[in-house]
């Protein structure tokens, strides 16, 4: 995809920000001790601060100086709209995670993810993605005993209804 | 004997005999599905294992790192798609077998061979390690120091394309580790004035955003291409064919475990420089190399479990990663409470036994599912990327989730898989990152150790270290490593007129 003497689409515009971040991040690790001893907090931060800022600014410059842009397309090459859809949708699934629970919004962004990915087919997302979060269900929930936010499924009282069920309970 | 009471613990107990094959019946799977990696099953499942005692962790997790080196080279035979980095030589007379209608006949061979491999790495580990170890006593802070050092220099061999993207790459890592409360005086670094920072950022989060969030992003480049479909024939191979390849596998076995135990090559440079030396020293093959010669296939699959073994060398005795899997692995150590490095092998014998008798159990397992259910697998490698890049998705959000049941760290996964899908978009490799935050709290604890047992100054520390066999030895490590690895070799090599490698 890349070579020395053409650039990629965004491509200045995201080593210009890594330059930037690593400038904040100099500045941030100079004001933990400054330059007090080599033994201080702050001696390897700025020590390691000053080796991004030096090395994202090389690549800048290096960058910079490619005359050539390829014939990548932002939107297209780089962040396609499949990958700005999946970024919003897991966001999205974060956001709601705690408030809805677990397995509610699992559902749904499997749901979503496999339907667009898939571009229609709702009753293969439906039972896929039903059949995809039982067996995470059981795998990490269950055997795993992983704990995730229950939200509004009422998920302890459930588990203790099938415990009850199979004569045992937890 | 003791040794051995240790390396029967997982043969002897039910459940770790389970961990150990049911992770390594998910390596081959996680190691074959291309969009899949170990490093990225491994980072996740750090996830989910944090809470549980340190020896069943230990069992699946070995499992799916011995299995899932062995499986990337199912998905090059079948579908010319290497699963893992070290399967890239597999693929090139591994596909072309399978083309010739000779698929089933491929993989038995490369199973048998990766058992030989696996094997003989797991054998020079049992005996190496404890002897690099008993240098442990006469470890100072600055040699801990040295070999931090010696570990970060690993970026060279990580950095793809641009050394100086890995540098950034590995810097990056390093800051990354340091941000928090500093352990030896309390003070905040890179907290910017948040409560919620000064735990640091949780570097599973860190791990899983970029190998897990972003892999899969990338991956949603190539949503819609189709694998081509391979025809399986029998599977276990003759005894003949196997005594035929056994001497090269021996020679290929041995170069696996020295790169392998080399800080810095790991299983896919062994199974390429085994693929070069097969080629050298088959005279008269039966088929051309590249066009099925199965000395093509049995050197690197050989040669890459093989440097299993040797990679659990330098990771366990002295603490640095020979690659981003070994990295990961030492994290989930960190994670259990075990600190690999020198020490290790001295005060917790059992856990090195331990891990060699799981190692073992583990190449066992791989031989067996190696050479049953190709079935199933096939149908399993063919699920379509529409159905897995959601569930990789998914996994990673619960695996972030699970750790601390913090959904801040859920937050910083995502953030790191976005940035790391942008640098890998723009030519970035992931492994340096992960390196520099392993290495970062050994680095960093240890310089500042050293330098103030010198009193602050810098030329009593590099006297000390011209003054100690052991440190000079480091040092000039260090400074052989850091000279192979900048573009001055390069310089070296060319007016020397030596061709360098590819």
């Amino acid at each position: 995809m890349h070579s020395n003497r053409i650039r990629s689409a965004g491509e200045l515009v995201f080593h210009a920000a890594l330059f930037a971040v690593s400038l904040v991040l100099l500045w941030s690790s100079y004001g933990i001790s400054g330059f007090a001893s080599l033994s201080s907090p702050g001696a390897l931060p700025m020590a390691v601060a000053f080796v991004m800022a030096v090395s994202s600014g090389l690549i800048l410059l290096d960058c910079w100086r490619k005359a050539e842009r390829d014939r990548t397309r932002f939107l297209r090459d780089i962040l396609p709209p499949a990958v700005i859809v999946m970024m919003l949708f897991i966001t999205g699934y974060a956001l709601l995670l705690v408030p809805l629970g677990f397995l509610p919004v699992s559902l749904m962004f499997l749901v979503l993810s496999i339907l667009y990915l898939r571009r229609g087919g709702l009753v293969f997302a439906v039972s896929v993605s039903l059949l995809a979060l039982i067996l995470v269900y059981i795998v990490f929930r269950l055997v795993f005993t992983v704990l995730m936010p229950a939200g509004i499924v009422p998920e302890a009282e459930l588990l203790a209804a099938i415990g009850q069920i199979f004569g045992g309970g937890k | 004997m003791q040794a051995l009471e240790y390396f029967l613990i997982p043969w002897l107990d039910l459940k770790l005999l389970f961990l150990v094959a049911a992770g390594t019946f998910a390596g081959v799977y996680v190691g074959a599905i291309p969009g899949l990696s170990v490093t990225m099953a491994v980072s996740i499942l750090i996830g989910f294992t944090f809470t549980w005692d340190v020896y069943p962790a230990l069992c699946l997790m070995v499992g799916i790192f011995m299995g899932g080196v062995y499986g990337g080279s199912r998905t090059a035979i079948l579908l010319n798609i290497p699963g893992a980095p070290s399967a890239i030589a597999t693929a090139m007379d591994g596909y072309p077998l399978a083309q010739k209608g000779q698929a089933g006949e491929a993989i038995g061979i490369a199973t048998v061979m990766s058992f030989v491999g696996g094997l003989i790495g797991i054998i020079v580990l049992a005996i190496a390690a404890p002897t690099v170890s008993e240098f442990a006593l006469v470890f100072q802070p600055r040699d801990y120091m040295l070999l931090a050092v010696l570990g970060i220099l690993l970026v060279g061999s990580l950095s793809g394309e641009s050394l100086v993207k890995g540098i950034f790459a590995g810097a990056m890592g390093l800051l990354i580790g340091t941000v928090g409360l500093d352990p030896l005086t309390a003070e905040e670094r890179f907290t910017f004035g948040l409560t919620g920072l000064w735990g640091g950022i949780s570097f599973i989060a860190v791990m899983i955003g970029m190998f897990g969030v972003s892999e899969a992003l990338m991956q949603l480049h190539h949503v819609d291409k189709t694998a081509v479909k391979q025809k399986i024939s029998r599977i276990v191979p003759n005894w003949a064919s196997i005594r035929r390849y056994l001497p090269l596998s021996l020679q290929t076995s041995s170069i696996g475990v020295l790169i392998g135990a080399l800080p810095g090559t790991g299983g896919d440079i062994a199974a390429l420089m085994a693929y070069d030396h097969a080629k050298r020293v088959t005279r008269n093959p039966e088929v051309p190399f590249g066009q099925g010669a199965k000395e093509g296939l049995v050197a690197p699959e050989t040669a890459n479990n093989a440097a299993v073994g040797g990679a659990f060398i330098p990771m366990l005795t002295l603490g640095i990663p020979g690659d981003a899997v070994t990295a990961i692995m030492i994290g989930a150590l960190y994670i259990h409470g075990l600190n690999p490095g020198p020490m290790l092998m001295i005060e917790q014998p059992q856990m090195f036994w331990f891990i060699t008798g799981a190692l073992v159990l583990a190449n066992i397992f791989m031989l067996i599912f190696g050479l049953t259910g190709i079935r199933i697998f096939t149908k399993i490698v063919e699920m379509p990327r529409t159905v897995l890049i959601p569930l990789i998705l998914l996994l990673s959000i619960v695996g972030a989730y699970a750790v601390n049941n913090s959904i801040s760290d859920v937050y910083w996964m995502l953030g790191f898989g976005v940035l790391g899908y942008f640098m890998k978009s723009y030519g970035y490799q992931l492994g340096p990152v992960i390196l520099g935050v392993i290495l970062s709290r050994l680095l960093d604890e240890n310089w500042r150790r050293a330098i103030i047992s010198e009193q602050g100054s810098i030329a009593g520390l590099f006297k000390g270290m011209l003054t100690s066999p052991l440190s000079l030895v480091l040092l000039a490590t260090v400074v052989l490593i850091f000279v192979s690895q900048t573009p001055l070799w390069r310089c070296v090599r060319g007016k020397l007129g030596l061709e360098s490698r590819p």
